[in-house]
């Protein structure tokens, strides 16, 4: 690791409150406030008509925005977002885009606050730009914000914001990943907030100045002014909002609509039992030439109508797989905003005032400078969410009424992959770039009442898209041989994962190699994690077909429709990789499904005689895993029974027992008359001290002795979860992978599943969770 | 006499409206019949007939044509009420149809649903994988053949197709609009195997880059042109043995009619044709009153539509969402923002009021019904407010319950809010109001548009109740609200004016700026092709009007802007034209600087449109002159009605439409009491009844 560089901490935002914010402003830049006594004063009309007004000119910044930009990231990713602050930074209303840029927007604004109002000055007819992930606005360099603020009568009143993510701003990798790099000076430069429009004017310097380091100009250029052009609908909208109804209403339904957000969400955590919840997951690899497993953990207690979200025990930074506080905080935002505030408007200044981040600095998703960041939104802001999410849903799994938002880990990253060569198909030959944007068909966790969608999209981005292959084919000299959901990439469960997709395409109009790129994660290790002893998703993928001549099949009449159809040597590729496809050759791409939900022993046979029928699980998988025989498409009601209870039998000769099981073995089942659903599988009965099996009432605890849920416990070759594991996890890393499952020692149904390293700690046997729990 | 008529079906009433080129028009509203829509068809033109004291076949005898809109294949989409169909497209990409480019997830959803994401699904795919067949060839982004079609592959697909029981295939292959050659001769093959068996290729339905939409609307295509063709050569059967002499023509979404003979080819365009009526009636009333820029607001029990005509021109769309698919359908933009007369008024956990996107339909319908609804409506809300009468609309065929429209607004709002009855109705209404103009005004902007340059047309049940409000709140000078003879059957009227368009287009992606000769050879293919449809018609138009369009976009933005391509030349020129002409509406549409054309300008799709003018323009017939400003002796009496929470009630006085003539001027507060209809003028606004009986409230004093 680099050394740390002294004087770098100027950069390091943290939310300021507005008090200190107002406290630390020159005289020179008055802002615009209102009373505790205004904001009360709001009638329920004038309240419900500016707000919606506000969130009308939030949709047309992000309508202007998403039109005008030239960025397949955006305009087929949907990888942007888009904000209204209040004068100190508070965001007041976001866009329903990339919801991890909400943990970074404010950060941004509040750090040109404190180091702009004086020197240069925050005057009416700025706008700022910015792209470092220490000071805020994105999470990683690509991401690219442009704020601005607006006054009225010479007062600082509010802020608007467009940020998007840019194909490449420079630095050594394509698309400005460097899958080598252990530092971020080997990585795009980060620019903190500079004026690059000033009395409403683009400063055409500073433009060039910034378009400069990229390797696609032009585009950077157009999406510039798309970021401009958005931030001037938002001030002239919110100009003509005030001028309707006056600034100091508007403000004090501003700061209304967080405090409304605000205490919504407060009620809804009081209403949930209090506890804690642990979780820990891994990034595979953290930079080309790494085969290391790195951790993050988190510790979630909800105390009262409180979150506190703990991070403490997470690995140091290491690699490229690092993101900043703002990262942090965006992967706190992907989890809270679909699960919990799924009906509460996103007025995200009041909803960040629900939970406390706890975590040491120089970490995986607290990095300090000059750690390497480029992977941060798509690796260790990603698995930060995905963790958040996992405590959330066992938080919520106890409730019938919110166990709608319960949901198995979805694609738990995004798998990049980055191609640049000649497009040799027009008069003059032309260089291009590439991000492939498909892996945005990643499939969605399971649910404890229904199956995960498949290619149902990333929950970063409730809006993301995949371009039509003709696009790509279009823009890029590139022929897509397939594009087609992968079977059994759904994790099984009760209730099954969504299928994610893949990708095969080889060079087509160009005669020279292009360069390749690879960052991705969980090829050795799960990601996507099941729920109650539903399995995990599919691991990652990516080979290349080595020497292939694919020219020629096609010339012959044969479209190859698998790798191994190619007839060569496949090369599997590591997550951090650079690497080259030469003309003939075929890369594949299979990103992730998502984690099932429940045993697929306990899964409605008919459901997945449906699933073979519409090619979500094969045959063999059928009756492997989720143990039904199907004749001629249809259920064996006997030959399943028969097959699932040589699975249950397979698993009570393979697992070991834990000593002291013994002890809460014997006896009648429990009597669930007062019993409390903790989810699927398990119930507590408080007065009776005991935690047992919903399906057999066998005793699994007794909280005032045990430490741990009685289960027995067995480990594997991480290929026992299932054709899912699609790689040895031996190719990508050192650690010891496996399969472990956990099942209860009365009925055998699973109630853990994963693809873990051995020194994994299960927190879901941990009873720690249920004795806070039943004490409040 | 010779007639025109129009005939729309809606869900509810199947609505007419006969023309007799002579300045007479008549309306006649009946039942729909969805057994059969055609039995309201014809009893619709029979009521027709009664009200000239002729019989069926004598009216259809002088019948010109009879200008059809229909939502039964629009019904059937969305119903899923559609018989199975295969699908045949390029190896390796069947489930391009599934996966739905991922924004088959959240595709026309409201902010809310697109805000929970873990409440959406995808179950709404167009058919089940195992009609869905791959067969075995490639084309190259530039038509070029990579692999030969396998016919075999072919044959065993059809064939396995047929077995499955399917009768109608769609057939969408990867870049088929740059070399059809392929879907040509799979159609044939189809042919060779069984001559009956449908099939649509998308190298005609939508010869469109872009795979995900172009499957998409050929699958559609599939599903409900054989329905669409069976269901019209019935009727047309029907009415040709009344002796009907002239054609039916069924209303497109672009705006203008197709021969019913010739709809199931482009069965796709039919699908917006009720959409469309109101803002084609309104196009032609703007004409005869000399309006050039018109938002058109029609506003019934449970949708509330808008459309813009600007400079005399429809605003049109290429692209529409229908059960959460893109669909090429080029279009008239008709958007949906919002709730009718139905919608919901409901407390939020925050204890914040909503009204709408909810409706209470027509079954139960508003508390006020008396039909079992327990939740407030805006139509309850106005009842309370004194707005509606309690005898109702309909002339007073329906009785209003004014004891269970307040006791919904006192327990689902006025109560948990602290409020009195009658301030929570004003709050509904004042929330109502505002939203509309929100949506109205985002619309309006979005479309490179200032509300304030235009006139806004309000029709429909439940929209002059609010009009004069939401047109003030967006800064319209001026509202007209139609209520001449055929008011309630506005979208008729639409219908009746209506001329033959057809549209053709295809996409032949390129950077700017392209090669003259190419962009003239697209354009005249095109032509050549609409021409010779406006030919199949079997009409004779008064004269043809060709327009030309280019979709343009800046690198690879995601959406296209049409430009049009004036008549002459195209040549270099006319090329660079093109390109500025691109440029200014893109600097028109999200302003001044945010253009960068050295990221370079690409051309995607031509298009050509071409209108048979028919020789007709029906007018709204003239309204005698009342001789005085004053309309007192339309005066009905007063009641105490609250328009504005700050003001309260008031005395109000309140008109019977029946007995208002040309000249009238109306002052604020005022109720106007139509048959179907309520018109509010606020304080502060005067109405006048102009020369064709409508209602023209200016929203600012002069």
């Amino acid at each position: 690791m680099a050394m740390a560089v002294p004087g770098s901490e100027y950069f390091s935002s943290r939310p300021v409150s507005p008090e200190q914010i107002y406290a630390s402003l020159p005289q020179s830049l008055p802002v615009h406030t209102v009373t505790q006594e205004q904001i009360d004063a709001l009638d329920p009309l004038t309240y419900e008509v500016v707000r919606h007004r506000l969130w009308s000119v939030t949709e047309e910044m992000g309508e202007a925005l998403k039109q005008m930009s030239g960025s397949p990231i955006v305009t087929d990713a949907n990888d942007f977002d888009f904000a209204i602050c209040d004068e100190a930074g508070q965001e007041v209303q976001v866009g329903l885009y990339n919801t991890m840029l909400v943990g970074a927007v404010d950060l941004a604004v509040y750090w040109t606050l404190q180091h702009r109002a004086v020197n240069p000055g925050i005057r009416e007819g700025d706008m700022f730009l910015c792209n470092d992930p220490w000071v805020g606005g994105g999470l990683h360099q690509n991401d690219v914000i442009v704020f601005q603020p607006v006054f009225i009568e010479g007062k600082l009143f509010a802020w608007t914001s467009a940020v998007c993510h840019e194909p490449d701003l420079g630095g050594p990798g394509l698309g400005s990943f460097n899958p080598g790099a252990q530092d971020v000076f080997a990585e795009s430069l980060p620019t903190p907030p500079v004026k690059v429009v000033r009395d409403f004017e683009l400063q055409e310097d500073v433009a060039d100045l910034w378009v400069r380091r990229s390797r696609v100009p032009m585009l950077v250029g157009l999406d510039l002014r798309a970021k401009v052009g958005s931030n001037t609908v938002g001030r002239r909208r919110l100009l003509e909002v005030v001028e309707q109804y006056g600034a100091d209403t508007v403000k004090a339904v501003m700061k209304r609509m967080m405090n409304d957000a605000e205490a919504r969400m407060r009620a809804k955590l009081a209403g949930l039992p209090d506890g804690s919840w642990r979780a820990t997951g891994y990034q595979d690899q953290s930079h080309e030439g790494d085969r290391n497993l790195h951790k993050i953990t988190v510790l979630m207690t909800k105390a009262g109508d409180h979150l506190t979200l703990d991070f403490t025990g997470t690995d140091p930074q290491a690699g490229m797989i690092n993101c900043t506080y703002a990262g942090m905080r965006g992967g706190a935002m992907l989890a809270l905003l679909p699960i919990l505030a799924h009906d509460i408007p996103w007025s995200a200044g009041g909803l960040m005032r629900c939970f406390d981040l706890v975590s040491e600095e120089g970490t995986l998703n607290n990095a300090t400078y000059p750690a390497a960041v480029s992977r941060a939104p798509i690796g260790p802001a990603w698995l930060t969410g995905q963790l958040i999410a996992e405590c959330l849903s066992q938080m919520l799994d106890q409730s019938v009424d919110l166990g709608a938002s319960v949901q198995a880990a979805c694609c738990g990253t995004w798998d990049t992959a980055i191609i640049a060569g000649l497009d040799q198909r027009g008069p003059v030959p032309v260089p291009f770039l590439n991000v492939f944007m498909e892996p945005m068909a990643g499939g969605f966790g399971a649910r404890p009442t229904t199956d995960g969608m498949d290619t149902g999209g990333l929950l970063c981005i409730p809006m993301g898209r995949v371009p039509d292959v003709e696009m790509t084919e279009f823009l890029y000299p590139l022929l897509v041989l397939w594009r087609r959901e992968e079977p059994d990439s759904g994790g099984p469960g009760a209730h099954r994962g969504g299928v994610s997709a893949s990708m095969a395409m080889s060079l087509y109009g160009s005669h020279v190699p292009a360069g390749l790129v690879f960052a991705s994660a969980g090829k050795a290790v799960a990601q996507n994690t099941g729920l109650s002893g539903g399995y995990p998703g599919n691991t990652g993928l990516e080979v290349i077909a080595r020497g292939a001549d694919v020219a020629a099949m096609l010339a012959a009449g044969t479209i190859p429709q698998a790798m191994s159809d190619l007839g060569v040597e496949l090369e599997l590729e590591n997550c951090y990789q650079s690497s080259y496809l030469a003309p003939g050759e075929v890369l594949y791409m299979h990103w992730q499904g998502g984690g099932g939900y429940g045993d697929p022993c306990r899964r409605d046979p008919a459901s997945v005689a449906a699933d073979v029928r519409e090619g979500k699980v094969t045959v063999t998988a059928a009756r492997d895993v989720y143990g039904v025989v199907l004749v001629d498409g249809s259920v064996d009601a006997s030959a399943t029974r028969h097959r699932r209870d040589e699975i249950l039998a397979a698993r009570q000769a393979r697992s070991t027992v834990p000593d002291g099981t013994a002890s809460v073995d014997g006896g009648a089942p429990l009597d669930r008359s007062a019993a409390r659903r903790l989810d699927d599988n398990l119930f507590v009965v408080d007065s009776a001290h005991a935690v047992g099996c919903t399906h057999c009432g066998r005793r699994l605890a007794d909280l005032r002795t045990d430490t741990r849920l009685q289960l027995a416990v067995y480990e594997g070759p991480s290929s026992d979860a299932g054709p899912q594991v699609t790689s040895a996890p031996e190719t990508y890393v050192d650690a010891d992978v496996v399969f472990r499952q956990l099942c209860c020692p009365g009925c055998w149904t699973a109630v853990y599943s994963s693809v873990v390293p051995r020194e994994h700690e299960d927190h879901i046997a941990d009873v720690t969770r249920f004795a806070v729990a039943a004490q409040g | 006499m010779t007639f025109v008529i129009g005939v729309d079906v809606g869900g509810t009433f199947t609505d007419a409206v006969l023309d007799d080129d002579t300045g007479q028009m008549i309306s006649a509203k009946v039942p729909s019949t969805p057994a059969n829509y055609a039995d309201g068809v014809v009893d619709a033109l029979a009521a027709l007939a009664t009200q000239l004291d002729i019989g069926l076949d004598a009216l259809l005898a002088g019948t010109h044509h009879i200008a059809h809109g229909t939502t039964s294949s629009l019904n059937a989409l969305v119903t899923g009420n559609v018989p199975p169909v295969g699908f045949l497209t390029t190896r390796g990409h069947q489930d391009s149809i599934f996966i739905m480019n991922v924004e088959g997830r959240y595709l026309g959803s409201s902010p809310h649903e697109l805000q929970a994401v873990l409440g959406q699904t995808k179950r709404h795919a167009l058919l089940s994988k195992r009609h869905v067949v791959e067969v075995t060839e490639r084309m190259d982004r530039d038509g070029n053949v990579v692999v030969a079609l396998d016919e075999d592959s072919v044959r065993a697909a059809v064939g396995s197709l047929i077995a499955a029981g399917v009768r109608s295939i769609a057939v969408s292959l990867l870049w088929s609009f740059r070399n059809p050659a392929h879907e040509q001769r799979i159609r044939e093959i189809v042919a060779e195997i069984d001559a009956d068996v449908f099939v649509a290729l998308s190298s005609e339905v939508s010869p469109r880059i872009r795979e995900f939409a172009r499957h998409a609307t050929t699958i559609m295509s599939a599903q409900v042109a054989p329905g669409l063709r069976s269901y019209l050569s019935d009727l047309e059967a029907r009415l040709q043995a009344h002796g009907l002499a002239g054609p039916v023509l069924v209303m497109q979404s672009n705006g203008g009619a197709v021969a019913a003979h010739r709809a199931h080819i482009s069965a796709m365009s039919t699908i917006g044709s009720v959409l469309t009526g109101g803002l084609v009636g309104a196009g032609r009333l703007g004409r005869q009153l000399g309006h050039r820029n018109i938002i058109s607001t029609d506003v019934g029990g449970t949708t509330f539509l808008v459309g813009l005509i600007v400079d005399g021109e429809p605003v049109r769309r290429s692209t529409t969402v229908i059960n959460h698919h893109p669909i090429n359908v080029p279009s008239l933009h008709v958007e949906a923002i919002g709730s009718g007369g139905g919608a919901i008024a409901w407390i939020d956990a925050g204890g914040n009021l909503h009204v709408g996107p909810r409706s209470a339909g027509a079954d139960p319908g508003p508390a006020c019904y008396g039909q079992g609804g327990a939740e407030p409506t805006n139509t309850d809300a106005n009842l309370v407010l004194g707005i509606l009468p309690t005898s109702g609309l309909l002339g007073g065929r329906k009785q209003l319950d004014l004891e269970a429209a307040r006791a919904a607004i006192k327990a689902k709002v006025a109560d948990p809010l602290g409020l009195s009855v009658e301030d929570a109705a004003s709050a509904i209404y004042a929330i109502q109001n505002a939203q509309t103009a929100d949506l109205l005004r985002k619309t309006v902007v979005e479309s490179g548009y200032d509300p304030r340059n235009f006139v806004v047309y309000a029709f429909g049940g439940a929209g002059p109740a609010y009009c004069a409000a939401y047109a003030a709140e967006v800064g319209a000078g001026e509202v007209v609200i139609p209520l001449g003879p055929v008011a309630s059957a506005f979208s008729a009227y639409g219908l009746v004016s209506s001329d033959v368009v057809l549209t053709a287009e295809m996409s032949d992606p390129g950077f700017m700026p392209v090669d003259p000769a190419r962009a003239a050879a697209n354009f005249d293919q095109l032509e050549v092709q609409v021409r010779a449809a406006l030919d199949d018609q079997g009409l004779t138009y008064k004269s043809v009007e060709i327009a030309r369009s280019v979709d343009m976009r800046y690198t690879a933005q995601l959406a296209e802007i049409e430009v049009d391509v004036p008549g002459g030349p195209v040549d270099a020129d006319a090329m660079t034209r093109l390109a500025a002409d691109f440029e200014k509406r893109y600097a028109e549409l999200y302003g001044e600087g945010t253009g960068f054309s050295a990221a370079g300008v690409q051309a995607i799709t031509f298009r050509v449109r071409a209108t048979g003018v028919l020789p007709f323009s029906p007018e709204f017939p003239r309204l005698p002159q009342a001789g005085t400003h004053d309309p007192a002796k339309a005066l009905k009496g007063t009641r105490k009605v609250c328009l504005d929470v700050r003001v309260g009630y008031v005395d109000t006085a309140v008109y019977d439409y029946e007995g208002l003539r040309a000249g009238h001027q109306i002052v604020g507060p005022a109720v106007i009491e139509v048959p179907t209809t309520t018109v509010v003028v606020p304080a502060g606004m005067t109405g006048t009844v102009d020369a064709l009986g409508n209602l023209s409230i200016l929203t600012k004093e002069s």
